[in-house]
């Protein structure tokens, strides 16, 4: 079980980078490696060349700029596990990376990474679209934001075009009355969930961003979120939550299998349950 | 119930507590696997496989660049197909070339094999082969197999079926019993996947004209026998080595074709060659397991005893018989196993053994005893419902009783000892049946459901010729020798002929050395594993290696002792009937002499010996057999209590009470590991592990991504208790338990599972106890009760 | 083959290496360093755990070209080491190993739970050692072991090291080495032929393995969508990714290209079209090989159409059946299929009824080919594992 041969460059700074991803669209990106490697050693995955970002300084910031945080492509699951850049959500961010695979992934695998490999079992899919986040893109053309939501499209499918790669992660501040709730149901720990829901809700505002991931296509943002409450989300939302209509959802979005749909329902439940 | 006293605490022999000798050079990074010996000039080999589970094969096509790399069947002409014949009437024989000819009856069928100086390149003239395949229609399913029109593995037999047997005494006196249920009940094809997979080194060495292949291996002298047939020399023309072997739970108990090609390989080339399977290819093309399926029934009276068992079963053998276990040990062995160890006067059981196109299976830790106390132990609880009793009650009213041993069974299994009702109860007693009803009234305040479930079960360990004559398959155990030899420093040497893949062997031989010697254990050293320096072993498999090699060490040591003895009475001048050998020195009543300088005497001072001293020397190989070669008996009781979240389907183990009594106990440490072992595989059994095909022969689960192992979090610490009743026939009483950790965890598991379920009215009748199947289950209960209401 | 310099266990190394090849191979293959095991080469079960910048990392899936300048501490470098060495002797006292494969990488990850886990209790300590699989133990002694080193050092008042005293941010391993801009070139082997021989391949029946059915509504009577059926070329061009090479309806060959990932598939292949003799119903069989991946599929869209509204308008039956054989089926699970057929078929039928309408296809189906929403893109994704994207299993 070993790769096919590709070609391997590792720039030292982002316009080298995107020169090597534009002049090859075969050309591969590649940060810690942590799901491409498999799928390169079981030749799933053939790229001509492989471009390792993980020299790029750049890609590897943590700042907080205003009211969002900003990290680079290339920080870890394990830097925000330990705490080793800063946090803008309240720790949901921290406790969601701790529980990603298992410490020796989480020491090489990046959020970019997970991001653009658009797995829609991933945590930091779901997760940092429940959070509203936004993805930076680059190539030798120019920069683009693009809201995670419209990041991932399909599984394993984002809206990254050839040549272009993602810089950063744009992560707003979590207000101070949103509370958080994240669910996943695994057969096993540290394993891909077949169960997820991220949940930002703020009774507040009387709104709420609910991510349901682990489907077999990107993940679904429940578009009108009040409609699981009764028509209303309010401080009662943990007992106005309506699985019938939550059932419904998922049947809508294509889910047939009643056991299937049970189960995310039960995650949603949860997630919305455990909220704080 | 931990910290058992150790009656032999600090000593060193049978019964000891002792830390391993192996573990230091493993822990320290310098154990030797297969895939760490190197040898000059060695290259690496990969094998092109077949990617469709049935086809007829047009053409290969090897790039001419690579011509002298690649090899094919039509290279391989000398060689004969493996083949691993039953004699049981009626067996259809299947030869399984190599590498693939005219037909691939299976996905990872090996077609080419291709050399290069790393295995990344060879994998890359491997992906340059293309082969010209014509599909053919395949047969995924064992029970569409044996169906008529299905397509057909082996042509020329007309069917599908390996072979069939019928087993019945009296199932008509059974019929009109008061309760009576029936099921169909499925246990999922596994893969027993070592965390270290299969591999093999050939090379050739021309001093000695002998072929020596290490491989990872189980039986070494087995598969030196395999390999010289396959390759027509003489076995002494071949050497096989297995070094340290990264667990084998059955799957490296097998001829592979991949070692003959290797072999083969070598000697044409002219310099070493290595393959090291990697994970996709042992989960999808080695050896798989453990796929049962029964019909069965239960018949018992109204106070639950069992009037008798009748049922069908079939087992998914796979598209060819393995070597030497053959096609057909699994399914016939249900037929002799099914009635576990308890008492009935009917039963009838017919078998089937059936081809299909997947890849052989293999005897998996347990055999078929998996599947068969998965089967009757889930048909019991259903007995205890029918008839009104507590599921441990209506197995305490149909176990064997001690006073009934020795105790031949229904379908005459010879029961040597034990207590089968006291383990039952202690562990009832462990788990605390009554508070668990009484938690179960009260309801769980996470709203998860508890359930208690528990088996029990024998198992026939250390078989002899007397069971395996009759399976008539390529390898019959009989005696088992030992070569025990004082170094001129008085230090113990052991050869041996089973082998070790992390059942400890290292410390527990040489506390059996110990124990006749009073050897320092530090200086026993033990050599398995090598056909060249060992006695002829069928090797490790059937939990025999404590109870055969144990026994052969024990009698070539007593027969080493005796020698020692003698000199030692010629160097005291004494009569040898006026000396004794205690704590490793000769004693008399003029004064000792050390096991050392016997030793260095014998050597390195001939002169000093009187003439007539015996000159057989300081080495023996004796041979063992126990009084009665009819298998051991070891047995266990498990209690589980589970905690099922119904909406969730998760399962979680809260707590696991297991009595287990192996007779005596040769290291109880060792014992405990084994069963701790074999408790977290039966735990992958019941809810994880499953190796899945679709209709057209694809395995479905390449990765340990989607072949889950249990891991750190999915197995609990279990309360263990033992007994140890002692085995009648054997020396020390010692009986095999090497296996029995993963035969009862299933059934315990799934039964907790269909307790905790019962309100709901859900059933679960397959491994593994997926959260998907759970809550299917539910689901399928509520829309029933729904519709009745 | 390139230049690789490494600190080996406080040894500095140099040796040559493909890019291709991991770290794993290169401590074991090149150094010698043969205590980190490969147990899978996925990065699951943490056989070849080894410390690289002092924390444990996957030796299988991380290439060693990734780690110049590293400092790499595999377990034959952890004889002296303190807490090592308190581990070792647990292990051994509460029987932690049996074949001792996982061990090594085992006492890798423990090493860093003690490290930085000062008051893990028993779950957490299950829960940090999750990624390293062992066979035999079934983790009752690992688990004892790493507990009783855990408490002996809280007793003697050690405290915690976060992150294993990690600070620097990114991947460990990386960052250390200069830059390699100028490309690494990896010598290429011969390649399989891409294209299929064609000539004379047959299109047999087949029973498909997953059937979907799916219709949709155009406005526009039966006769025209039938016309359209006749004419290969465009129905083609309504299924992103296909490229023919001969439109002949006999004998039509061409390839799919579809992209899932990083996957890349080009399956080349023939295809024939039936009709019935009133046009309103037939259907397009074929099949097709990538070579690279030995996978192969048979496939075929069974259409019939229905007159609505007055014969004004057309209900399009579709029937899809499929099956896929080889690499690219043997990594996962059928599940997902309908949800992505079901869009799958959304957009063949957009397309076709834009075509139907004159309009150009949906933008630049053709040009699309690596994104290609063909029928072989919703069976791969239905078929890869779980930790590719693929659906969960029953």
């Amino acid at each position: 079980m070993k790769p096919a041969p590709f070609d391997y460059a590792r720039p030292r700074d982002l316009d080298a980078a995107l020169t090597l991803l534009g002049n090859n669209a075969s050309a591969k990106v590649m940060a810690g490696g942590q799901s491409l490697g498999p799928m390169l050693n079981l030749r799933l995955a053939q790229p001509e060349q492989i471009v390792d970002i993980t020299a790029i300084d750049e890609l590897k910031l943590a700042e907080i700029s205003g009211d969002e945080l900003v990290l680079g492509a290339c920080i870890t699951h394990a830097d925000i596990e330990d705490g080793r850049v800063p946090d803008v959500t309240g720790g949901a961010m921290r406790g969601v990376a701790a529980n990603i695979a298992y410490r020796a992934v989480r020491n090489r695998g990046t959020l970019g990474g997970s991001l653009s490999h658009a797995d829609p079992a991933a945590d930091w899919v779901s997760v940092l679209t429940a959070l509203d986040a936004r993805v930076a893109l680059r190539s030798t053309s120019g920069v683009r934001q693009v809201a995670l939501g419209d990041f991932i499209v399909g599984a394993l499918q984002s809206c990254l075009k050839s040549g272009e790669l993602v810089t950063a992660v744009h992560v707003p501040k979590r207000a101070a009355t949103a509370q958080w709730g994240y669910i996943k149901t695994c057969r096993k720990t540290g394993e891909f969930a077949h169960g997820q829901c991220a949940v930002l809700i703020d009774p507040t505002t009387a709104s709420a961003r609910i991510v349901i991931g682990a489907l077999d296509a990107a993940p679904v943002v429940v578009a009108e979120p009040a409609e699981l409450f009764g028509g209303r989300i309010d401080a009662n939302y943990k007992t106005t939550f309506d699985v019938r209509v939550a059932d419904r959802l998922l049947g809508d979005a294509g889910i047939v299998d009643a056991a299937q749909r049970h189960i995310h329902v039960t995650v949603m439940q949860r997630a919305l349950r455990e909220a704080a | 119930m931990h910290g058992r006293v150790d009656q032999h605490q600090g000593g060193q022999g049978v019964g000891a507590r002792l830390p391993r000798k192996e573990d230091d050079r493993l822990m320290r990074g310098r154990g030797q696997y297969v895939a760490d010996i190197r040898l000059a000039g060695m290259q690496d080999v990969a094998f092109v496989r077949s990617p469709l589970a049935h086809a007829r094969i047009r053409g290969i096509h090897v790039p001419e660049i690579y011509r002298d790399r690649v090899f094919t069947a039509a290279d391989l002409v000398d060689v004969n197909p493996i083949r691993a014949v039953s004699g049981l009437p009626g067996f259809k024989i299947s030869e399984q070339p190599v590498l693939a000819t005219g037909k691939v009856r299976q996905v990872g069928e090996l077609v080419a094999m291709c050399v290069a100086p790393t295995r990344a390149e060879a994998e890359d003239i491997a992906a340059a082969v293309v082969l010209d395949l014509e599909e053919l229609p395949a047969v995924s399913d064992m029970l569409q197999a044996r169906s008529p029109g299905a397509p057909l593995v082996h042509e020329h037999w007309g069917d599908n079926v390996f072979l069939e047997t019928n087993f019945e005494v009296d199932i008509s006196a059974a019929l009109d019993a008061p309760i009576k249920v029936s099921r169909e009940i499925t246990t999922a094809r596994q893969c027993m996947a070592p965390l270290e997979g299969r591999g093999a080194v050939a090379s050739f060495d021309h001093r000695l004209d002998q072929l020596t292949l290490h491989t990872a291996a189980q039986m070494p002298h087995i598969n030196r026998t395999g390999l010289a047939e396959c390759l027509g020399m003489d076995q002494g023309r071949i050497r096989v080595i297995s070094p340290d072997v990264g667990g084998g739970f059955g799957q490296k108990g097998i001829l592979l074709p991949e070692e003959v090609c290797l072999s083969w390989l070598t000697m044409r080339l002219g310099h070493p060659v290595r393959w090291i399977e990697d994970r996709r290819e042992n989960l999808t093309a080695s050896a798989n397991c453990r796929e049962h399926h029964y019909k069965i029934t239960l018949y018992a009276d109204r106070n639950g005893k069992l009037r008798g068992i009748d049922c069908e079963a079939t087992v998914d053998s796979g598209a060819y018989s393995s070597y030497p276990f053959s096609a057909c040990l699994e399914a016939a062995q249900v037929a002799s196993i099914l009635p576990g160890p308890y008492v009935m006067p009917a039963y009838r059981c017919r078998t089937f053994s059936v081809a299909t196109n997947k890849c052989p299976i293999l005897p998996y830790r347990g055999v078929a005893r998996t599947g068969v106390c998965f089967a009757l132990e889930l048909m019991l609880d259903l007995v205890a419902a029918e008839a009104g009793l507590e599921p441990g009650e209506v197995r305490l009213r149909n176990l064997v009783r001690p006073e009934q041993m020795p105790f031949d069974n229904i379908t005459n299994k010879h029961f040597d000892s034990g207590d089968y009702p006291q383990a039952l109860q202690r562990a009832l007693k462990a788990i605390d049946v009554d508070a668990l009803r009484a938690r179960q009234a009260r309801g769980e305040p996470d709203g998860r459901r508890i359930g208690l479930g528990v088996s029990i079960y024998c198992e026939q360990a250390a078989h002899g010729t007397s069971v395996y004559a009759g399976w008539g398959i390529p390898m019959v155990p009989g005696h088992e020798q030992a070569t025990a030899r004082l170094t001129p420093d008085g230090g113990l040497e052991l050869r041996v002929g089973v082998h070790s893949h992390g059942q400890s062997m290292e410390t527990t031989l040489a506390q059996v050395a110990h124990e006749m010697l009073g050897v320092d254990v530090a200086n026993v050293r033990i050599i398995l594993g090598d056909t060249a320096m060992t006695p002829y072993s069928t090797g490790t498999w059937g939990s025999r290696a404590a109870v055969m090699a144990g026994g052969a060490v024990a009698t070539a040591c007593g027969d080493l002792g005796e020698r020692i003895r003698r000199i030692g009475a010629k160097l005291l001048q004494q009569d040898i009937a006026d000396v004794e050998f205690v704590g490793g020195e000769v004693r008399g009543v003029s004064g000792s002499v050390t096991l050392r300088e016997i030793a260095h005497t014998w050597y390195r001072r001939p002169q000093d010996l009187p003439p007539d001293v015996d000159p057989g020397g300081l080495e023996v190989t004796s041979g063992y057999k126990p009084q009665r070669d009819s298998g051991t008996f070891s047995y266990a009781a498990h209690a589980a209590v589970v905690a099922v979240d119904p909406d969730l389907g998760t399962v979680e183990i809260l707590d696991y009470v297991i009595v287990e009594d192996g007779g005596v106990l040769i290291n109880p440490m060792v014992v405990d590991g084994q069963i701790f072992g074999g408790l977290a595989q039966g735990i992958g059994t019941a809810l994880y592990e499953e190796m899945p095909f679709d209709a057209a022969g694809q395995p479905l689960a390449t990765t340990f991504a989607d072949y889950l192992l249990p891991g750190p979090t999915e197995v609990p610490a279990p309360r263990l208790d033992h007994m140890e009743t002692p085995s009648p026939y054997t020396r020390f009483g010692v009986k095999g338990i090497g296996e029995g950790g993963a035969i009862a965890p299933p059934a315990a598991i799934a039964n907790a599972v269909n307790d905790a379920l019962r309100p709901f009215r859900a059933e679960l009748m397959r491994s593994p106890i997926t959260p998907h199947r759970v809550v299917e289950a539910v689901i399928a209960a509520q829309d029933a009760g729904r519709a009745a209401a | 083959m390139s230049a690789l310099a490494l600190t080996v266990n406080r040894r500095a190394v140099d040796c040559a290496a493909e890019p291709r090849t991991s770290l794993a191979d290169v401590v074991r293959d090149h150094l010698d360093l043969t205590g980190t095991h490969l147990g899978c080469e996925h990065g699951v079960c943490g056989a070849c755990t080894v410390l690289i910048d002092g924390v444990p990392a996957r030796s299988c899936i991380t290439f060693a070209a990734a780690c110049q300048g590293a400092e790499v501490t595999t377990i034959e470098g952890l004889d002296d080491d303190e807490i090592a060495a308190e581990l070792r002797a647990a292990f051994t006292r509460e029987h932690a190993l049996q074949c001792g494969y996982c061990t090594p990488g085992m006492l890798v990850s423990a090493r860093d739970l003690v490290l930085r886990l000062p008051d893990a209790d028993e779950r957490a300590i299950r829960v940090g050692m999750s990624g390293n699989l062992c066979r035999c133990t079934g983790y009752v002694g690992i688990v004892r072991a790493v507990m009783s080193v855990i408490a002996a050092r809280r007793a003697r008042g050690i405290a915690a090291e976060v992150g294993a005293g990690r600070t620097a941010l990114g991947p460990v391993g990386s960052g250390h080495g200069a830059a390699a801009s100028e490309t690494q070139a990896a010598p290429k082997p011969v390649a399989a032929p891409l294209a299929a021989p064609t000539a004379g391949a047959t299109i047999a029946d087949f029973t498909p393995s997953t059937i979907i059915e799916q219709s949709f509504e155009v406005e526009h009577p039966p006769r025209e969508v039938a016309a359209l059926f006749t004419d290969v070329a465009a129905v083609a061009s309504c299924l992103p990714g296909v490229v023919l090479s001969s439109d002949d309806p006999a004998n039509i060959t061409g390839e799919i290209r579809v992209q899932v990932g990083p996957i890349a598939a080009q399956f080349a292949g023939v295809a024939r079209l039936e009709r019935a003799d009133d046009g309103l119903s037939g259907r397009i069989i074929g099949g097709g090989q990538d070579r690279r991946s030995r996978s192969a599929t048979q496939g075929e869209i069974r259409y019939q159409l229905m007159p609505l509204a007055g014969g004004d308008a057309t209900r399009v039956e579709l029937t899809i059946g499929y099956t896929l054989t080889g690499l690219l089926a043997q990594v996962g699970r059928s599940g997902l299929v309908r949800d992505l057929a079901r869009r799958l078929v959304d957009e063949f039928a957009a397309n076709l009824s834009r075509k139907l309408s004159g309009q150009p296809s949906a933008p630049g189906a053709a040009a699309r080919e690596l994104d290609g929403l063909a029928l072989l893109l919703s069976v791969l994704r239905a078929r890869l594992p779980r930790w590719l994207g693929g659906t969960s299993r029953s």
